[in-house]
């Protein structure tokens, strides 16, 4: 199933109107953070790199690790644009009944590596598959995706010290920069340095690249799945891309009125 | 057979993950810079491809234990039973909701590390592992005990704590049963006046507080819990029934431990008459823990003396 990059592009534009529109719906959900994750995703998926319909235990095949979980609605988005839900499932999103919750959780669908709503976890999680993986000698990959905020969290670079030592090339991270966390930009809250040079001073393999341009996503991750240390793509994303009132701010909500207003502006 | 009776707990905890390392190819072992304090090395010796150290850094160690067991594999990460604690949340989010089968083991635990001194003593991890829903607590009380509480821990389907201890143990369970099975608990001694349940290292405290209270013509009972969690309710109810006293002793807070765990069954069972015994304040250092054993009361002369007292009270 290859997609060229102006279907993969389309796919992405269709699931961030799907994401919008379900902000009506989902008060709960994480809006902003959704729509800085959504090329990425789209990426991730569209090229058939990790599947929606995996096989329960089975190793032979690549990981995605959302780290920052509270963006597991642009996974359900995605998944609607590519046919795996339906638009009256993506409506339910957060209700009590649903499946669809508003963090990975152990009965989402879709989510081979749930509980990754508490920040910091999901990177030690997908340190720990990618040893596991090549230990069993499977030649799968885990395809981590961070926030910026998320870095804040020690057990990040605890994890990522540990993927470096060990040399984990199997482990492809890329981190959602949208610059800003819960309480505002990122430069305000705490400042995280130089994150390329971060990365690189424990041994990654560090990509820079704009996190919003599906093209340069897809090549940054053919060149990042041949490296030979531990790979790691800086994506510089907008958070609330697509919403104006949101966008680059902490706010991750809409009114019903606004979702369907903004929502008609999008594709 | 093993020479476990002259192994240290912690060398009992190293011996038992090697030799389940040669049974079992999807044992892997990780340490937090712990892998001399912890004897994993001896896993380490003979499994060095399963063996892996992540630093100082405890929260990553769990995290990273349950990317392995996703991956197939059942992780055993030791560290100080007191910087375990420290990863709590991450045993509860990475772990327990997904009850994977991650083994976490403390060492040091309690009195252990009687010379680092109170930042290195856990008397709390019994609590805080215990109130996890998945989570399987085993507290063996000598290195016989450590080791079959290890090799037995491999046939439990969710995460497991183990807690150990570093040198010191008194050998008493080497002889006391044949097979340890988790969720069992196991009679030391028979009696029918009152019920010293214990747990962990002060097994042999309780055994010579009731040859104390036997001197005092009160005929106690000992009953030796290893597995916290689990609790063996049918052996906490008979010998509630029997003697309708029951004292608890263990080398831990007194809230929220063993002692608790019976409390929280025997109140809404059968309400009976109670002691917990513990601790209610952080350690001291010291130059061994039996000088702390003295210093905080964990006594056989305390054990029978607070036993004698509920059976006045009966």
């Amino acid at each position: 199933m290859e997609r060229g990059v102006s279907e993969l592009a389309q796919l992405a534009c269709k699931a961030r109107k799907y994401l919008v529109l379900m902000a009506g719906y989902d008060p709960g959900m994480h809006l902003g953070s959704s729509l800085s994750v959504i090329e990425i995703v789209t990426a991730l998926y569209g090229t058939g790199r990790v599947k929606f319909n995996v096989a329960n235990g089975a190793h032979n095949r690549n990981y995605f690790v959302l780290s920052k979980g509270h963006a597991v609605h642009a996974i359900y988005a995605l998944a609607a644009a590519m046919g795996y839900l339906s638009i009256d499932e993506l409506r339910e999103t957060g209700s009590l009944g649903s499946r669809l919750q508003n963090h990975p959780e152990v009965d989402t669908p879709f989510v081979d590596v749930p509980n990754s709503g508490s920040l910091g976890q999901g990177i030690s999680m997908a340190v720990g598959l990618a040893l596991g993986l090549r230990l069993r000698g499977e030649p799968g990959r885990v395809y981590l995706v961070t926030g910026d905020g998320e870095l804040d969290e020690g057990q990040s670079w605890e994890s990522f010290a540990v993927a470096a030592h060990y040399g984990l090339n199997n482990l492809v991270t890329i981190v959602d920069l949208n610059g800003v966390q819960l309480d505002g930009h990122c430069e305000e809250v705490l400042r995280k340095g130089d994150l390329a040079a971060r990365f690189r001073s424990l041994g990654f393999e560090v990509f820079e690249i704009n996190g919003h341009d599906i093209g340069q996503i897809v090549e940054t991750l053919e060149k990042a799945e041949k490296s030979a240390r531990p790979p790691v793509i800086i994506a510089k994303t907008i958070r609330g891309r697509g919403v104006p009132p949101i966008e680059d701010t902490a706010k991750q909500r809409l009114s019903r009125d606004d979702a369907l207003k903004y929502a008609g502006n999008i594709c | 057979m093993l020479d476990l009776e002259g192994l240290t707990p912690r060398e009992a905890l190293g011996r038992a993950l090697a030799d389940l390392g040669d049974l079992r190819k999807d044992v892997v072992v990780l340490v937090a810079d712990t892998g001399e304090t912890t004897r994993a090395r001896f896993f380490a010796e003979r499994h060095p491809e399963r063996f892996f150290n992540v630093g100082i850094a405890e929260q990553s160690l769990v995290g990273i234990a349950a990317g392995l067991a996703l991956a197939g594999f059942m992780p055993y990460a030791l560290t100080f039973a007191a910087f375990m604690t420290r990863a709590w949340e991450q045993a509860r989010n990475s772990v327990d909701r997904l009850a994977l089968p991650v083994r976490l083991v403390g060492t040091h635990a309690g009195f252990a590390d009687a010379y680092d001194g109170p930042s290195h003593q856990a008397l709390e991890d019994i609590a805080i592992f215990r109130v996890l829903p998945n989570f399987t607590v085993l507290v063996p009380a000598d290195s016989c005990e450590v080791y079959r509480a290890v090799t037995a821990s491999a046939t439990v389907k969710g995460p497991v704590y183990i807690r150990v201890g570093r040198d010191f143990h008194i050998p008493t369970t080497c002889d006391m049963y044949d097979k340890f099975e988790v969720g069992r608990a196991y009679v030391a001694v028979e009696g029918k006046d009152v019920a010293i349940f214990t747990t962990g290292v002060t097994l042999p405290f309780a055994i010579e507080a009731a040859q104390l209270l036997r001197d005092r013509g009160i005929s106690a009972a000992v009953v030796h819990f290893p597995t916290v969690k689990p609790l063996d309710y049918a052996a906490v109810e008979k010998y509630a029934a029997a003697t309708g006293a029951v004292l608890t002793v263990e080398e831990h807070m007194v809230h929220g431990g063993f002692g608790s765990a019976v409390a929280e069954h025997l109140s809404q069972t059968r309400p009976t008459k109670m002691a917990i015994m513990g601790l209610k304040s952080y350690g001291r250092t010291a130059k061994s823990p039996q000088e702390l054993y003295q210093y905080y009361g964990l006594t056989p002369e305390n054990i029978a003396a607070r036993a004698e007292e509920l059976v006045r009270l009966r």
